[in-house]
């Protein structure tokens, strides 16, 4: 291979983008291709977009309260959604620009259209006219995302039965709204819009809201829910839906009807990995439509790798840019010798409070015959959370009960999604809960809460009363 | 503001005695203490419990505080509506603001509680 390798990147998404520099900064030169805007699902319509309008909430949720904090308004609170989504875009655009900036420094080439696999080395872009571009390559990258399931149950119109691709442009916000699914994207969904006013239920198939977060978890984001009447039928699917003239009517499988001027179906993504000639090139598919790779992102066609959503292992925008980081040290090197790792995957879940979760849950744990040792400490007990006015929340050290290691952090609090970074890097680290207890950790802050948590390990933090005996 | 005929505990529950029935709250003082109620833990019907044992938490928007039950016995009831209106414990502590109602083992429990003389001269006691 030549010493400057020619690597095309289908996709630029958080995986494909990343790849697509790091490969430009080892020396490779690089041809990135996207049918949308850069960024990809997460920039465009997922993470940064429902943040946005996250904060929006958050603020109307502050201001409403603003008598509570001596503050006094002079006329009634309005949203004005045009407003809101001007915002929101603003934000998108800004960041959309600051890949085209990053990609022209280090010399990306990027190409507006549909990319498709031609063979193992040789790739076609399609652009919106139709004119069709052949490229070959040395080496390909494969991040061509996901989309939202659409089962045929569902009668999506885009209007009233709509995914999270138009839950993010709510023109006129609904008074009412039922969810499908209450996961991580459900979830979000719920407490946004129940802060913007909407009337918010709920419909989950498990038996808690966020079922693979931990137990902890769920139950506290449950009472949150009840707390701003979000409500939720649990261990309920919805059997039928019908869009009739002032909404949509919900039949669920318990035989109660639900009526809302919108239906949300948040039930997970599917792969996009057909009609773009992968299988046709020798590359398998596993039955969700995901391309399989190995622990170097490389698929079994020697010199195409693959990564992000499109691969189906963990779908969020932070692993696909760290798998795009060790698919384009491997696709450069001229022998790959770098692996993905997964033991550490820190994650935000951006309800109200947020979460932060990183490793073992105690279910998980206790699955894989692990003995654990748990710290809990509320926000509650902490001054810095008064002073903020946040104080619903606790944080949650799971850590191995023989070697005293972090083994996972579950957070839920204000700036949940910051704070798990320190349990992150102990995890990272090897490091013992009695590190990060023995640490000093500044005063009046939320770390605190940490270090208390990871004393009450051991059943002695300071700021908790002494645990009553059990049994 | 202490309602006669009711049995009062340390932890600030009142009891309503119905034959082997214990109806159960939290009092006036402790609702007052706690502030606004956002939110009810109760226990589960059918759970069996024993006298001093925590069975829920009340979340007010300033703490949250543990709810005892004063008798051993086992759930019968809870009051649901405290799902969707956990305020009716501060506008009606001792009436729609109920919360569970227990099965009593041995109702010779209540013999260890305070009636409503005993707990106001209580209040006064710990009120310095």
């Amino acid at each position: 291979m030549a010493s400057h390798p020619r690597i095309v990147v289908i996709g630029a998404g958080p995986g494909g983008y990343v790849a697509a520099i790091r490969a430009a900064q080892l020396g490779a030169k690089v041809q990135l291709i996207e049918e949308h805007d850069v960024g990809g699902t997460c920039l465009n319509k997922g993470c940064i977009p429902s943040k946005a309008l996250i904060f929006n909430a958050e603020l109307v949720g502050w201001i409403r309260r603003a008598e509570e904090f001596g503050i006094r308004l002079a006329g009634d609170l309005t949203v004005d959604v045009t407003r809101m989504l001007e915002r929101k875009q603003r934000i998108v655009q800004t960041q959309v620009r600051g890949v085209h900036t990053l990609l022209k420094s280090w010399g990306v080439s990027l190409l507006k259209g549909r990319g498709r696999l031609t063979g193992p080395r040789s790739v076609e872009v399609t652009d919106s006219g139709g004119t069709a571009n052949r490229l070959e390559a040395d080496r390909i990258i494969l991040a061509t995302g996901s989309n939202p399931i659409m089962p045929s149950q569902f009668p999506f119109d885009g209007e009233r039965v709509i995914t999270s691709e138009e839950a993010l442009e709510p023109r006129v916000l609904p008074k009412s709204l039922i969810i499908v699914g209450a996961g991580v994207e459900g979830c979000e969904f719920a407490f946004l819009y129940q802060s913007l006013g909407a009337a918010v239920t709920m419909v989950e198939v498990k038996d808690r809201p966020l079922a693979t977060e931990d137990e902890d978890v769920s139950s506290l984001i449950e009472r949150e829910m009840n707390k701003r009447k979000i409500k939720i039928h649990l261990g309920t699917r919805v059997e039928k839906t019908v869009i009739g003239a002032a909404g949509v009517m919900a039949t669920l499988s318990d035989g109660q009807t639900l009526e809302a001027d919108r239906l949300l179906v948040s039930i997970g993504r599917s792969m996009n990995t057909r009609g773009m000639g992968i299988e046709e090139a020798g590359i398998a598919l596993g039955e969700r439509g995901q391309i399989l790779v190995d622990e170097k992102m490389e698929t079994g066609v020697p010199g195409v790798f693959a990564i992000g959503d499109a691969i189906g292992r963990i779908l969020l925008a932070h692993v696909a840019s760290a798998e795009g980081k060790v698919a384009a040290a491997n696709a450069v090197a001229e022998r790959g010798t770098r692996s993905m790792s997964y033991d550490v995957v820190p994650a935000g879940i951006f309800t109200m409070p947020e979460i932060g979760t990183v490793g073992l849950k105690e279910w998980e744990a206790a699955e894989r015959g692990m003995k654990v040792r748990v710290g809990r400490y509320p926000f509650r007990a902490l001054g810095r959370a008064h002073a903020m006015d946040e104080i619903v929340g606790m944080v949650k050290l799971v850590t191995d009960a023989q070697t005293g290691r972090v083994a996972g952090a579950h957070i839920v609090g204000p700036h949940a999604s910051d704070l798990v970074h320190e349990a992150a890097i102990a995890m990272r680290m090897g490091a013992r809960a009695s590190d990060i207890a023995e640490m000093i950790h500044a005063h009046p802050t939320l770390p605190e809460a940490m270090m208390e948590a990871a004393e009450d390990v051991d059943g002695f933090a300071i700021h908790l009363p002494r645990r009553k005996a059990t049994g | 503001m202490i309602p006669e005929g009711l049995h009062y505990h340390t932890e600030h529950e009142w009891i309503r005695q119905d034959n082997e029935t214990a109806e159960l709250g939290i009092t006036h003082f402790a609702q007052d203490a706690l502030g606004d109620v956002v939110y009810i833990e109760l226990p589960k019907v059918g759970t069996e419990v024993q006298s001093g044992q925590e069975i829920g938490e009340v979340e007010s928007t300033k703490t949250t505080s543990a709810i005892y039950t004063p008798v051993s016995g086992k759930i019968t009831a809870v009051n649901e509506d405290l799902r969707d209106k956990p305020e009716l414990v501060n506008q009606d502590p001792y009436g729609r603001g109920w919360i569970a109602k227990v099965q009593m083992t041995d109702s010779s429990q209540l013999k260890q509680l305070m009636d409503a003389k005993q707990y106001a001269a209580y209040l006064k006691e710990n009120a310095e």
